[in-house]
């Protein structure tokens, strides 16, 4: 069965990989399994994860359960068109309740902690801040508030604020070259994975 | 009627009180320092030497939690020293309604504060510490019998709920100025215009438009923005008679996308060419749907993409396949991670909020367009206090200067109230 | 689509050398390869040397085709796998950080992980999680490990195998539902951790192999995140590291780093900045830090030659790819 699970393994990586030659029948045929097992795995992930673990199991001690499953219920109704405006009222349940809930989460983690760690001595405590540093200070300092100029949407970008807003867009590109950078390294990352896989595991060829 | 001793309505300060049970430790150890190294002639003869208890302990209700925290303060034993020190440990006890005392913790020597987590809003409880050394211990005089309580609001969070309240009141005012119909200005969001000569493209070339609403759900924000600008894609698509499909990676995504495009198609005045085969649900897994839109990128050959929503890693493959098979590309996401890959391989690209400004401007929504100003003077208050907040800072730590420092204090306060 | 008859031949000889190879592993007549140091060096030096004949050749016009530029990051990666070519490894202070905030926990402290990942990040991921089980391990800390994504208890169930075999502890030395327990994975995303903030237990009544949590020793005086003295999150994407600071730590107050896939790594660092995630390890070069600060060597750092080896070709066709468009842009300009 080990030999099996490697070979088959080593079949399907190699038949994704080998599109980055041309499109081809392998590809095709793994693209398809891939799809058909990965649809199939989140059927019985729902079902079992879901409905029988959240729900079946837990419907007796928490009755609340039942009004997420008749929202549920609800959503089904799309499948008869004559009612099929009725699944609109979970969707906005799904919606509004979503909002509702993570609104002060998104408040306080990405303004309120935000802001509170841009504040900060530009030159450090008592002049102490290195030359590198003072630099690092001005950049976040500078490029938060050039960043925001950018994105307020109130006013054109022409004269000073224009130019500011320019500012905030060279910023922000930076910041996407270093994202760039670390993607990179992510997918070697992950290419290194699957030819350790190829050349160790399967193969053995790696001492 | 009863008046209680007065004490008990004194409140003093957490930390004013911790400096006080500070202060009163150095004072007690200092003391028994001192009584220590007077020459004992018979302490060499004692076997076991007795140790002191923990002094001073308090148990107060933690304030603003849900009744299940009870916190306790203390001075430490007199012998709980560095150099020559007798206790090992203490341990914590509790008694629940004057039941029998359970131990909840064992704490290391130094240790003055403890947090019973699992406290219960209807018991009464006391506590008492047992100082712990080698062959001896000693127990505290026991707490006072107390309960929890559960408070309502968390008023530590008051300038939360005030910037919180300005922004959402400002949501609200542009939302109502929009609905009498003023009209809100927005500026021009370069990508938008790029939105018809895209379609008329692809019509000129007798190619199809793909549409890939990312890969989250409808409680995304990001996926609603998508669906708007589908709305007009659409449009545009049902009025030059174009084709378009959209593979989707939810079933809800699926239906709302169903409805968003046959609306158009009714809108434009052509319900007939509309068809459900133009949006298919492929599946929630990630890499899966990918490998999916990837092959029929490749063999569809589309000559418009629009890549709209929340994407994740399979951004930068979905946007240089495209690229591959020469579509024109416009892409927009809030994801900040996935942006880099949209810039370097899509035509246009909707940054961050973008993507909602272009969802606003495009279905001129009072909603849509009331909340991106209302957001933008939540920006305005963030710029604000990110530079008044800089330039306090910096002259405070340089010159410490009496003013500047309250205000750094206050804006510290202020923005760690979260 | 046909196939030429070139394309038939690799493929055979690429299939017969596969058979071969895997019968040779399984009949033990080789045990992997490891190329001399000589022979190392010259691989690298030949690879550069050809690209700088692409630039040359970009450079007089003739431009490289991108399956060239597949098969190089292949030879890149794959090669390297092979060589033993010393490195220096240098800790940062934000892997660093993640150390010390172990360091700094008392012998049988509670640390939840959480693996929000699946089999698709694990190269990068399943370093780190190895890496961070065993350190715990070997301070005497209990370990809670959970997932908000299907895959994650199973990837967590892997990490400890690993971790024990490593360490070479057996289920003597560690005990399951005592030094470690997997909950496994609840479905509901983020709303988990909201629900976890105020009992565990309500959101996983029993662990991964179905023993109800109250007959857990570990865990059945484990509340809530007030309960855990840190955490440590591994993700890499939704729900994540990102939902795990706006609810367990922001309205929760839970201590936690974490290890993420280079891809989210920058999106993290202001949390980091804001001391909201108090450290964290990035990609698989903060795997391979973290393994040696905690001076337990594992697969991060055997893969850290590969990934310089081919972030350096990366680099090199960052440098031809720009030559090449400088130069048709200009052309097309002369055109115009």
């Amino acid at each position: 069965m080990e030999h099996f699970g490697l070979w088959v393994g080593a079949f399907l990586t190699l038949g994704i990989y080998s599109f980055l030659y041309r499109d081809n029948a392998w590809y095709k045929l793994c693209e398809a399994i891939f799809i058909g097992i990965s649809a199939g795995y989140w059927v019985v992930i729902l079902f079992w994860d879901n409905f029988y673990g959240k729900f079946w199991i837990g419907r007796e001690e928490e009755p609340m359960l039942w009004v997420g499953a008749a929202l549920g219920v609800l959503m089904l109704c799309r499948l008869v068109p004559r009612i099929g405006w009725i699944s609109r009222w979970p969707l906005a349940f799904i919606v509004g309740a979503t909002a509702g809930l993570w609104m002060m989460n998104y408040f306080s983690s990405n303004i309120m902690a935000q802001v509170q760690s841009t504040i900060m001595p530009l030159l450090g405590e008592g002049y102490s801040a290195s030359f590198g540093e003072i630099v690092g200070n001005f950049v976040i300092a500078v490029g938060t508030f050039a960043g925001l100029i950018y994105f307020y949407f109130s006013k054109e970008h022409k004269g000073a604020f224009g130019a500011t807003a320019r500012l905030g867009i060279w910023v922000i590109m930076i910041t996407f070259g270093a994202s760039f950078g670390y993607t990179v390294m992510s997918r070697m990352s992950l290419l290194i994975g699957r030819i350790d896989f190829l050349l160790g595991d399967w193969l053995g060829l790696i001492q | 009627m009863i008046v209680e001793p007065q004490q008990a309505r004194v409140v003093i300060p957490g930390t004013v009180r911790f400096l006080l049970l500070a202060f009163l430790a150095v004072v007690v150890s200092i003391t028994s320092t001192a009584t220590a190294s007077e020459p004992n002639a018979d302490s060499t003869l004692l076997e076991t030497q007795q140790v002191e208890p923990v002094t001073s302990l308090v148990a107060q209700d933690f304030k603003y939690d849900n009744g299940e925290r009870i916190e306790l303060f203390w001075v430490p034993s007199v012998d709980d020293r560095l150099v020559d020190g007798l206790v090992t440990g203490y341990e914590v006890y509790r008694t629940v309604n004057e039941g029998d005392p359970q131990r909840l913790a064992i704490l290391p020597p130094g240790a003055n504060t403890f947090r019973d987590e699992a406290a219960e809003i209807d018991s009464v409880y006391s506590y008492y510490i047992t100082t712990l050394a080698e062959e001896t211990s000693a127990k505290s005089v026991a707490t006072e019998p107390m309960t929890s309580e559960r408070e309502w609001l968390n008023r530590d969070r008051g300038y939360l709920f005030l910037i919180a309240f300005v922004i959402a009141a400002a949501v609200i005012f542009f939302v109502e100025t929009a609905k009498r119909g003023k009209k809100l200005f927005i500026r021009k969001i370069a990508g938008l215009e790029a939105i018809d000569d895209a379609v008329g493209r692809a019509t000129e070339m007798g190619r199809p438009v793909l549409f890939v609403p990312g890969i989250h759900d409808m409680d995304d924000v990001q996926t609603l923005a998508a669906l708007t600008i589908l709305g007009r894609v659409s449009r545009t698509i049902a009025d030059y008679d174009s084709k378009i499909f959209m593979p989707v990676s939810r079933s809800l995504v699926m239906t709302a996308a169903r409805e968003t495009i046959k609306s158009s198609y009714m809108a434009a005045g052509r319900p007939d060419a509309y068809n459900d085969d133009m949006v298919n649900y492929v599946t929630d897994e990630q890499f899966g749907y990918v490998a999916s839109v990837d092959g029929l990128i490749v063999r569809e050959k589309p000559a418009t993409i629009f890549l709209l929503g929340a994407f994740f890693a399979e951004s930068l493959i979905l946007a240089e396949t495209g690229n591959s098979v020469g579509a024109i590309q416009i892409a927009g996401t809030a994801r900040p991670a996935q942006l880099p890959f949209f810039i370097a391989a899509c035509d246009f690209t909707l940054i961050g909020e973008e993507l909602f400004a272009a969802s606003a401007y495009l279905s001129d929504e009072p909603k849509q367009l009331g909340s991106l100003k209302g957001q933008d003077v939540g920006k305005g208050i963030a710029m604000f206090f990110v530079i008044a907040g800089t330039v306090a800072a910096t002259i405070s730590y340089a010159w410490d200067i009496g003013p500047v420092n309250d205000v750094l204090d206050w804006l510290n306060q202020v923005f760690s109230s979260n | 689509m046909k196939m030429k008859r070139g394309e038939v031949i690799v493929l055979l000889v690429l299939a017969v050398g596969s058979v071969l190879a895997y019968l040779g592993k399984i009949n033990g007549w080789h045990s992997g390869f490891m190329f001399p140091k000589w022979l190392s060096i010259t691989i690298v030096s030949l690879t550069f040397l050809s690209m700088v004949w692409m630039l040359v050749r970009t450079i007089q016009g003739k431009l490289v085709e991108r399956r060239i530029v597949f098969l190089y990051v292949g030879i890149a990666v794959a090669l390297p796998l092979l060589m033993e070519l010393p490195q220096k490894i240098i800790v940062s202070d934000i892997v660093r950080a993640v150390y010390t905030e172990l360091e700094a926990l008392q012998p049988g402290s509670k640390v939840l992980v959480s693996f929000d990942y699946d089999p698709a990040s694990a190269p990068e991921l399943q370093p780190m999680a190895e890496a961070f089980i065993a350190e715990c391990f070997e301070r005497d800390l209990t370990v809670i490990m959970m997932g908000l994504w299907p895959q994650g208890p199973q990837q967590a169930a892997m990490a400890v195998d690993s971790a024990m075999k490593r360490m070479g502890y057996t289920d003597q030395d560690k005990v399951y539902g005592v030094d470690y327990v997997n909950l496994g994975y609840q479905a509901g995303n983020e709303f988990v951790i909201q629900r976890m903030g105020s009992s565990f237990q309500s959101m996983f009544k029993t662990d991964f192999l179905g023993t109800p949590y109250e007959d857990i020793p570990l865990v059945k005086n484990v509340k809530n995140f007030s309960n855990i003295n840190f955490s440590f999150n591994l993700s890499s994407g939704f729900p994540g590291t990102v939902e795990w600071v706006q609810v367990a730590v922001d309205r929760y107050g839970l201590r936690m780093g974490a290890g993420n896939t280079a891809v989210q790594a920058p999106t993290i660092y202001p949390y980091v900045r804001s001391k909201q995630v108090l450290g964290l390890l990035g990609g698989m070069n903060g795997g391979a830090e973290f393994e040696t600060v905690t001076g337990l060597p594992g697969k991060a750092i055997g893969f850290m030659l590969p990934q310089s080896f081919a972030h350096l070709i990366v680099i090199g066709f960052i440098i031809i790819g720009n030559v090449a468009f400088f130069r048709e842009g200009r052309k097309s300009r002369l055109k115009g």
